[in-house]
């Protein structure tokens, strides 16, 4: 199913633009207008807007300090992928209501399809991800957590509700600050 | 004849009918100038009691999933206020308040922060108009009562009117009104952060020696981070926001100096009468920063590029509203 919508994108119609930037980022945030979603989308097959988008994705990961996968993922899961054979339906289970097992078919069928499509594209050079991944750790090392607890502090001063919480909303910073008061 | 008597009567239904209009309203006003009253006398009671009692307890904070014990200590004597809170997990924490000046050391990176808290804010005294303005977009209710950390308390909402708000619900010890108990609630009705005391004594005897922070004076080789005076110089920035959620109106405006900021940096804070969001908005730093969303505790904070300058708002409201704030701010 997923390699069936990915062929078809390859007849896209030709006024499709590519996304901006701006709208690739508002896309991974869930902030862009309903109507310029499928339009972003369907630009989202050109290498350069799947570049942005994988970019945006490392820098979003690293941010929240989740791990990467390995240089070259992508090419061996999609190799291994392919040489899956393709399963038409999931097994029927006596036990599952109808209900679930098509909501789970359907979810299976989503992922299957984003999966796909950014495999299928994705040609970005390892060496860029992991340039992009480094930098952002630093940065958000270096910058986030201190610069937003200034701010935060500077902020609960005029917070009504801070009379009757006495200190307890200091908490918030220095629970934030964890390991970064050294910094 | 006929015509005319009844010309006259409808005249009369007429008035009749705009008069009990003109008492309907006068009722709805009255009573929720009532309604705002007592929201607001309820604040001022809860503040006066967190001010003026001495008491000693475990507080447990929760916010996305993390539990955080601290102890606290509060001393209030002739010299004013003295707190003490010692979180009881992972590194060392102490936070240390005499009235307005906060001290926040962190022995592992042997750092000692000082921060001055605005006197002027201390006490949520709400002029008529903003406590009209707090029962228009929060239903204020009691709620039920519970017994929490060995205390029969009372738990009262403010319920919000529009999904541009967070839920409160504030639990008192029924007899002194000391909060023991603070959640904000998101719109499904889960918390997205709460405080609440898991033992607490109040009157408990407490010495000046208890609420002294443990490393005073500190050891020569830690590092003392002064903030800069805190207060906003009042003055027009030029900034605005053009598409301001109903209820807020503007605290304060004007220009304040943040420690790791080069320049001043303008600061809006607008209040719906029992939140806050701040507006900072400075030339775009040398350093990237973080844009979009991110949390601290019930903190929301959206930042944002706007032309060279960034744009970061923050506020105890839904990601919806300080994101709304954000896109609407605009130089004049």
């Amino acid at each position: 199913m997923g390699k069936f919508l990915a062929e078809q994108g390859v007849g896209r119609p030709a006024e499709a633009t590519e996304p901006t930037p701006e709208e690739v980022s508002q896309l991974m945030d869930g902030e862009l207008e309903a109507e310029r979603v499928e339009h972003a989308c369907r630009g989202l097959r050109e290498a350069s807007s799947m570049q942005t988008w994988v970019c945006y994705h490392v820098i979003g990961d690293t941010l929240r300090g989740c791990g990467g996968l390995s240089p070259g993922f992508a090419e061996r899961f999609s190799a291994r992928f392919g040489a899956e054979p393709t399963l038409l339906a999931p097994p029927r289970r006596q036990t599952a209501p109808a209900a679930a097992a098509l909501a789970l078919a359907a979810s299976v069928a989503a992922v299957c399809v984003v999966g796909w499509v950014a495999f299928t594209t994705m040609s970005v050079p390892p060496a860029a991800v992991a340039t992009a991944r480094e930098a952002t750790a630093v940065r958000a090392a270096d910058a986030r957590r201190p610069v937003v607890n200034e701010y935060v502090l500077a902020h609960q001063d005029y917070s009504p509700t801070t009379p009757i919480q006495g200190v307890r909303p200091a908490l918030r910073v220095v629970a934030a600050d964890g390991q970064d008061a050294s910094r | 004849m006929l015509l005319a008597r009844a010309g006259a009567r409808a005249a009369r239904h007429r008035r009749l009918h705009f008069a009990s209009c003109v008492a309907a309203a006068a009722t709805f006003f009255v009573a929720r100038a009532a309604l705002g009253q007592e929201a607001s006398e309820w604040l001022q009671h809860a503040a006066q009691a967190a001010r003026s009692l001495t008491y000693t307890g475990t507080l447990v904070y929760q916010h996305g999933g993390r539990v955080e014990t601290s102890r606290v200590l509060h001393l209030a004597d002739a010299t004013g206020e003295h707190e003490k809170l010692i979180n009881l997990e992972g590194p060392p924490r102490e936070v240390v308040r005499n009235n307005e000046q906060i001290r926040c050391y962190y022995p592992d990176a042997k750092v000692i922060r000082v921060e001055s808290r605005n006197s002027r804010n201390a006490f949520p005294s709400l002029l008529p108009q903003q406590q009209e303005t707090l029962v228009q977009y929060y239903v204020f209710r009691r709620a039920e009562s519970a017994r929490i950390a060995g205390l029969e308390t009372d738990a009262y909402v403010f319920e919000p009117k529009d999904g541009l708000r967070y839920g409160h619900k504030l639990w008192a010890d029924s007899a002194t009104g000391l909060l023991i108990k603070a959640q904000l609630l998101n719109e499904r009705g889960v918390p997205v952060e709460q405080f609440a005391f898991t033992d607490i004594q109040i009157g408990a005897k407490i010495e000046r020696e208890m609420v002294r922070p443990t490393f005073a004076p500190p050891p020569p080789d830690w590092q003392m981070r002064q903030a800069v005076p805190g207060d906003v110089a009042p003055q027009d920035t030029g900034w605005q926001v053009k598409d301001l959620p109903p209820g807020f109106t503007k605290l304060v405006e004007g220009y304040r100096t943040l420690r790791g900021k080069p320049a001043p940096v303008a600061h809006l804070v607008f209040s719906d009468g029992l939140v806050a969001i701040s507006v900072f908005v400075e030339p775009t730093p040398e350093v990237p920063q973080q844009i979009g969303l991110s949390q601290e505790g019930g903190v929301n904070v959206y930042s944002r590029q706007l032309k060279d300058h960034l744009v970061t708002v923050l506020g105890e409201t839904p990601s919806a509203t300080v994101r709304q704030i954000a896109y609407s701010v605009a130089h004049r």
